[in-house]
């Protein structure tokens, strides 16, 4: 089942590619930032924004990881408790 | 400017780093005649400095001096080095905690150990291997290259450029095979930390004082009178410049060096980590790239640049942007940073081409080779490979240095449906992908050949119907189709891959 934490990973994962892929977007010299073409600067900006994006899914990672193992350990326990009682 | 103040500055530091080389052999000990410890740390690195050991493998001469140089030489396209290096992480973080998991569980210590578990092909997983080590070859010699500039800037003013230009090749050749030998991963890592210190401190003190001389200004006037596109892609190029960064994104953590800087880390979660804020590490390579055009702006720099021969020109963009706008101490110090970003990651590639070929080739071959036997075969073809290393070098002018990390990168490519769809699924048929990959690299060495017109390399670009596109992209897509309809074949013809029942790949 594909759960709300898991859309939020693949978004935060995705924006920066579909943003750099979108070229005729910044493939320009206008604006300028500090004498610097924008076709540079806004490329160069992407990295601590994408930074930013992945770790925050990293975190989310851990998040949903913790909870993954924490259903499997619930599952693993009530199926060894059926076991003992069919014994 | 170069003096005997920058050459001393030079020296020194360079025999603190291999003091620390040798240190870190020693440090946090681990058992060195273990192949596990010599090549992977122990598998002990938390975040912060997998951090720094993936940002030594990473970033490399290839960010200091061939992306700069091909900038310089061939304009805005080469700046696909910077979205290259954002969403590679991107990719990291979704498939290495994933590969870290299931190798910690089996045991595996590279990619073809666990090509060798989920497809069941000692054929396949020794052809791995293979291309492994081949694609790390061009990669090396690129860190030569890098190296060699370095001490072409250090010694221009000695004698002869030709000379110089020889001299620094062998010279930089000597001093890395010499420090491979010892200290293996976990020495490179510490030395990483040095090697990022200073060039942190180089590449800033270089941009302020372009900035104090209105440099990018000037730099944007000058370099608009020249023919070359500098500050935007003619749109012919579009297909190039995403095709170069999404597959190049894709190939980076296909190579056996960064497979190991990954597994050396000691959780799935620090690896996921680490991968994530990487891309503040590349806001140095997008400064550093823009010093290709940058050197327009600094009228001594471009003099100093023009005075040599062609082939060699880019590689002294950086150099002559330091020797030019830094004081003596500094730009001597600067120089050591980008000289031990070639050494170390050229270290830390020979390592892992090294690893591969003593488990996967050397052990398939020979299987009773004692732990102790292991380590010493990877320590005489870590010196071996850099040999082989060194033939690329002359096979691509300078200037023109980021194609042999493409072309290294076209051969890692062909891993991929193994490797990353091997993590997806084990039904994909073991022929199948061994044809693929064969068919992969050839086309991709033969398309290199074409595009170049079967002389010096110069591009890994080739024309298509869309414009030229990267090369890598047009044999990784002969190798999913060549896997995909033999797999189709195999299952028609009942063709399995014979594994165990109920086998526990992952």
């Amino acid at each position: 089942m594909v759960e709300a934490i898991d859309v939020s990973i693949a978004v935060l994962l995705l924006v920066p590619l579909i943003a750099l892929l979108a070229i005729p977007t910044y493939n320009m010299v206008n604006p300028t930032l500090g004498g610097v073409a924008f076709f540079y600067w806004y490329q160069i900006l992407w990295m601590p924004l994408g930074a930013l994006l992945y770790f925050i899914a990293a975190l989310l990672w851990e998040k949903r990881d913790m909870r993954v193992e924490k259903a499997a350990r619930a599952a693993s326990r009530s199926k060894s408790g059926a076991r003992r009682k069919r014994r | 400017m170069i003096d005997l103040l920058s050459i001393a500055v030079f020296i020194a530091l360079f025999i603190f780093f291999v003091f620390l080389g040798f240190w870190g052999a020693r440090w946090r000990k681990g058992d060195l005649t273990k192949l596990k410890e010599w090549g992977l740390a122990g598998g002990r690195l938390g975040t912060f400095l997998g951090w720094f050991l993936l940002g030594a493998d990473i970033y490399t001469a290839y960010t200091f001096i061939a992306v700069p140089s091909s900038l310089f030489a061939k304009g805005a396209i080469y700046f696909f080095a910077a979205p290259y290096v954002i969403i590679t992480y991107a990719f990291a973080m979704w498939a290495m905690p994933r590969f870290w998991k299931i190798a910690n569980k089996h045991g595996y210590i590279t990619m073809a150990d666990f090509v060798k578990g989920v497809f069941n092909s000692r054929l396949l997983a020794v052809s791995i291997a293979l291309v492994g080590i081949v694609a790390e070859l061009p990669y090396i010699a690129l860190q030569i290259v890098g190296m060699q500039a370095v001490l072409i800037a250090l010694l221009s003013s000695f004698g002869a450029v030709n000379t110089i230009i020889e001299f620094s090749l062998i010279i930089s050749f000597v001093i890395l095979a010499a420090f491979t030998w010892t200290s293996g991963l976990r020495g490179a890592t510490l030395a990483g930390v040095l090697k990022d210190a200073l060039i942190l401190v180089s590449v800033v003190a270089v941009v302020v004082a372009v900035i104090t001389l209105g440099g990018f200004h000037n730099a944007f006037v000058n370099a608009s009178a020249t023919n070359i596109h500098y500050f935007t892609l003619p749109s012919s190029l579009y297909n190039a410049y995403w095709s170069l960064f999404v597959f190049s994104a894709l190939a980076l953590y296909l190579y056996p060096h960064v497979v190991n800087g990954t597994l050396a880390q000691k959780s799935a979660k620090s690896v996921r980590r680490t991968a994530s804020l990487l891309p503040l590490y590349s806001i140095g390579l997008g400064l550093l790239a823009m010093f290709g055009f940058v050197v327009y702006g600094v009228p001594a720099a471009l003099k100093y640049v023009n005075s040599f021969p062609a082939a060699v020109q880019g590689t002294q963009v950086v150099p002559g942007l330091i020797l030019t706008l830094l004081p003596s101490w500094l730009s001597g110090a600067a120089l050591l940073g980008i000289f031990i970003g070639g050494l170390v990651p050229a270290a830390i590639m020979a390592i892992a081409a090294a690893n591969l070929f003593t488990r996967n080739i050397a052990k398939e071959i020979k299987p009773n080779i004692t732990p102790k036997g292991e380590t010493k075969i990877a320590q005489v073809f870590a010196v071996v490979f850099k040999f082989l290393a060194l033939g690329f070098v002359f096979l691509i002018p300078a200037t023109y240095a980021i194609q042999l990390q493409l072309f290294g990168g076209i051969l890692i490519l062909q891993v991929l449906p193994s490797f990353i769809f091997g993590m997806i699924t084990k039904n994909l048929n073991r022929r199948a992908l061994f044809l693929g990959l064969v068919a992969g690299v050839a086309s991709g060495v033969y398309i290199m050949e074409a595009a170049n017109s079967y002389a010096t390399w110069t591009t890994t670009l080739v024309g298509t119907g869309l414009g030229p596109v990267f090369i890598g992209m047009i044999a990784l897509a002969i190798n999913i189709a060549v896997v995909l309809v033999g797999t189709g074949i195999a299952n028609a013809m009942n063709i399995t891959n014979a594994l165990p029942k109920n086998a526990d790949v992952y």
